[in-house]
C-alpha cells in the first residue's frame, strides 16, 4: 500500500466563489454550453473580478466556453470529468504550482434523451449526444446481464443488505433527508415536493434492491467556481474558503464486479488518505456532504468517514434524526447535504455539493445556512472509478 | 493463444460478434463462447486468474496468459432484479430480470455477471451455489447461471 499522504499545499489554494443557475427538470432552449456559460458569468461577478483575471480553465469544452466568455489568455485548461472532486484536485495542483492563478471550474448538466422522457422527445437533446463514443455502453455483449456503470452500486447495495440483515427502509432516510433538505432551497428541483418514508417503499422499484428515489435527478443546470491562491482571493469580494486537504481513491480490481469487498473499495483508498492530509475531520466539521448520486453511496460513505462502524448506519441515522425536519441532524447541529444534494436538488455528480460547502463556509445559504459554519467535509463518488474527498474550511 | 483448426479465425469471430467492441485482448473469451465455454484469463506462469481480460498477469506481470476454461461452478455474490431495461432477446421485464455476479470455486475474488435462468425469484438470494448453462441468445451460445441442483447456500 502506497496512500499519499503529504500536504504540502494545505490551505494555500481557495474558492473565491461559487455560482449556480439553479436546477429545473428543462431549462428549455439551451445547450450544455449555454448553462454552463450562465453560471460561469454569475461566478466571475460574484467574485468580483474582471474576466481577463482569468487565466485558468477546469471544465469540459473549455476552448468554447473561453471563446464565448472572451477570456483573452488562459495558461491551464483541462477537462477534469466527475465527479466535481477531480476539478478541486487539479485546481489545486494547477494553482499552487503556478499553472496558473485564477482558475475557473466548471460543470454542467444536461438532461439526454437516455435518462429523461422529456428529453428524448427533443430531437436537438437526442442529436446532442449521438456523436459522443462515452454515451454508449462499452458493448461487452452482455445486455442487460452486467453489473457495468451506475448499476454496480445497485449490486453492492443487495451485498450490503444481505451482509448486514439490512432492509431498504434505511436507504430511504437518506432520500428522505435530502427531500426535506430540499424544500429549503430555491435552486433544488424537487422543492416543494416533500417526500415521507411511506412515499419511498411505495414507489417504482427500477433494479431491486433500488427504485427511482434511490437515484439522483436528471436536471439541466449548471455551477461554476472561482477557485486561486488563498492570497489573492482574500483581496477579492467575498470569504475566502480554503482547500484545505483533497484526494482522490481508486483500487486495483476496479471493475464493478470484481470489487474486493465492501471492506475494501475506493472509498477507503480515499479515506485513508484525506485522513492523513487533513487536521480536520468529523469532530470538527459543521456541515457534511456525502455524496449522493445512489443512496446507498450516502449510507456508505456515513460509515466509512468513521461516524459509526460498517453495517451500523440505521443505528447512526436513527440516533441523529430530527423528527421536527424529517432529516438527519447529526448531534442535533450538523446537517447532511443541506442543499438537498444529487437525490433532490438535482443531480450535478458533485458540483452541487460543492457549490452549498462554499457558500455555507462564505455565510451564503440563506434558509438553510447554519450559523457560524466553518468547517465542511465533502466526500464524494462511489466505489469503483470515481471515489474522492476534500475537507473545506475559513480562515 | 493461436486459434487451433477447428477454431473460428478472427474474421469469422468479427462476423459472429458484429455489435461487440471486440480486441486482440478479448477475442479469446468471445471465441470460447461459441463453444460453450467460459474461458477467462489465467497465467500459466503463476496461476492467478483475472476478469476481465487484460493484456499481461496483475500479479506478475507475466504475458503468458491463457484463456482458460472455469469449472463453472460458484456462488452468488451480488444479484440485482432488472424492472426494466435495455432490449434483449428473450428478456421480459414484466417479470424482474435476475442479474447475478458469481463467485467463482477457482479463486477469491475471481466473478462472472450474467443472468439466472430457470428458477423463481423468489428461490435466488446472495450465497445460494449455482452452476454454468449456455442458453441461445443472437443465434449464439450464450452463458447463464442456473441454481445448483443441491441448491444449497454455503
Amino acid at each position: 500500500m502506497s496512500i499519499a499522504k503529504r500536504n504540502p499545499n494545505k490551505d494555500q489554494v481557495a474558492f473565491a466563489s461559487a455560482a449556480t443557475t439553479g436546477f429545473t427538470r428543462s431549462a428549455g432552449e439551451v445547450t450544455q454550453a449555454s448553462l454552463a456559460l450562465d453560471a460561469c458569468v454569475k461566478a466571475i461577478e460574484a467574485a468580483g473580478i474582471d474576466k481577463s483575471e482569468v487565466n485558468g480553465l477546469i471544465g469540459a469544452n473549455n476552448g468554447y466556453i473561453q471563446a464565448a466568455l472572451g477570456i483573452p489568455e488562459v495558461n491551464y485548461y483541462v477537462g477534469a470529468g466527475v465527479p466535481f472532486g477531480f476539478s478541486i484536485a487539479n485546481a489545486v495542483g494547477a494553482v499552487a504550482s503556478g499553472q496558473c492563478d485564477v482558475a475557473l471550474a466548471y460543470h454542467s448538466i444536461y438532461r439526454n434523451a437516455s435518462n429523461s422522457r422529456s428529453a428524448s422527445n427533443d430531437p436537438f437533446r437526442a442529436r446532442a449526444f449521438a456523436s459522443n463514443p462515452n454515451a454508449q455502453a462499452l458493448g461487452d455483449g452482455f445486455g442487460p446481464d452486467t453489473v457495468g456503470g451506475a448499476v454496480g452500486y445497485t449490486a453492492w447495495a443487495s451485498r450490503y443488505l444481505h451482509e448486514y440483515n439490512e432492509s431498504r427502509d434505511l436507504f430511504g432516510y437518506i432520500a428522505v433527508n435530502d427531500r426535506s433538505n430540499a424544500q429549503r432551497n430555491p435552486a433544488a428541483v424537487m422543492r416543494g415536493e416533500p417526500l415521507t418514508m411511506e412515499d419511498y417503499l411505495n414507489t417504482r422499484m427500477i433494479r431491486w434492491p433500488l427504485s427511482m428515489l434511490d437515484m439522483d435527478v436528471p436536471i439541466d443546470g449548471a455551477d461554476a467556481f472561482i477557485i486561486t491562491t488563498t492570497e489573492r482571493a482574500r483581496d477579492m469580494k467575498l470569504k475566502p474558503v480554503l482547500i484545505h486537504a483533497c484526494t482522490n481513491g481508486q483500487v486495483a480490481q476496479n471493475e464493478e464486479d470484481q470489487t474486493p469487498s465492501l471492506t475494501h473499495h475506493g472509498q477507503h483508498v480515499t479515506v485513508e488518505s484525506l485522513r492523513a492530509k487533513s487536521d480536520i475531520w468529523i469532530d470538527d466539521i459543521d456541515v457534511f456532504f456525502p455524496y449522493d448520486g445512489f443512496t446507498f453511496i450516502t449510507v456508505s460513505w456515513i460509515e466509512n468517514v468513521g461516524w459509526c462502524g460498517l453495517g451500523e448506519a440505521r443505528g447512526f441515522i436513527e440516533d441523529n434524526w430530527d423528527k421536527e425536519t424529517n432529516r438527519i441532524l447529526i448531534k442535533g447541529r450538523i446537517p447532511v447535504n443541506p442543499h438537498g444534494g444529487a437525490l433532490s436538488e438535482g443531480g450535478t455528480q458533485g458540483s452541487g455539493h460543492t457549490r452549498e460547502a462554499v457558500h455555507q463556509l462564505q455565510g451564503l445559504a440563506g434558509e438553510r445556512q447554519v450559523p457560524g459554519a466553518t468547517k465542511a467535509l465533502l466526500p464524494m463518488g462511489g466505489f469503483f472509478f470515481n471515489a474522492q474527498g476534500s475537507v473545506l474550511r475559513t480562515e | 493463444m493461436a486459434a487451433t483448426s477447428t477454431e473460428e479465425s478472427d474474421a469469422e469471430l468479427l462476423e459472429r460478434f458484429d455489435n461487440v467492441r471486440l480486441d486482440h485482448i478479448n477475442k479469446h473469451l468471445y471465441r470460447g463462447l461459441l463453444h460453450k465455454e467460459l474461458r477467462l484469463s489465467r497465467c500459466s506462469d503463476c496461476g492467478w486468474w483475472h476478469h476481465r481480460p487484460k493484456p499481461i498477469c496483475p500479479n506478475c506481470w507475466s504475458k503468458n496468459l491463457v484463456a482458460t476454461p472455469v469449472a463453472g461452478t460458484g456462488t452468488i455474490h451480488l444479484l440485482i432484479l432488472l424492472h426494466q431495461g435495455p432490449p434483449a432477446e428473450g428478456v421480459d421485464y414484466s417479470t424482474p430480470h435476475p442479474v447475478a455476479t458469481v463467485e467463482l470455486d477457482e479463486q477469491e475474488g475471481l466473478r462472472f455477471t450474467s443472468t439466472v435462468v430457470g428458477a423463481d425469484n423468489d428461490d435466488l438470494e446472495i450465497g445460494k451455489r449455482v452452476e454454468l448453462d449456455w442458453i441461445e441468445r443472437n443465434g449464439k451460445p450464450y452463458p447463464v447461471w442456473r441454481l445448483a441442483n443441491d441448491g444449497g447456500g454455503r
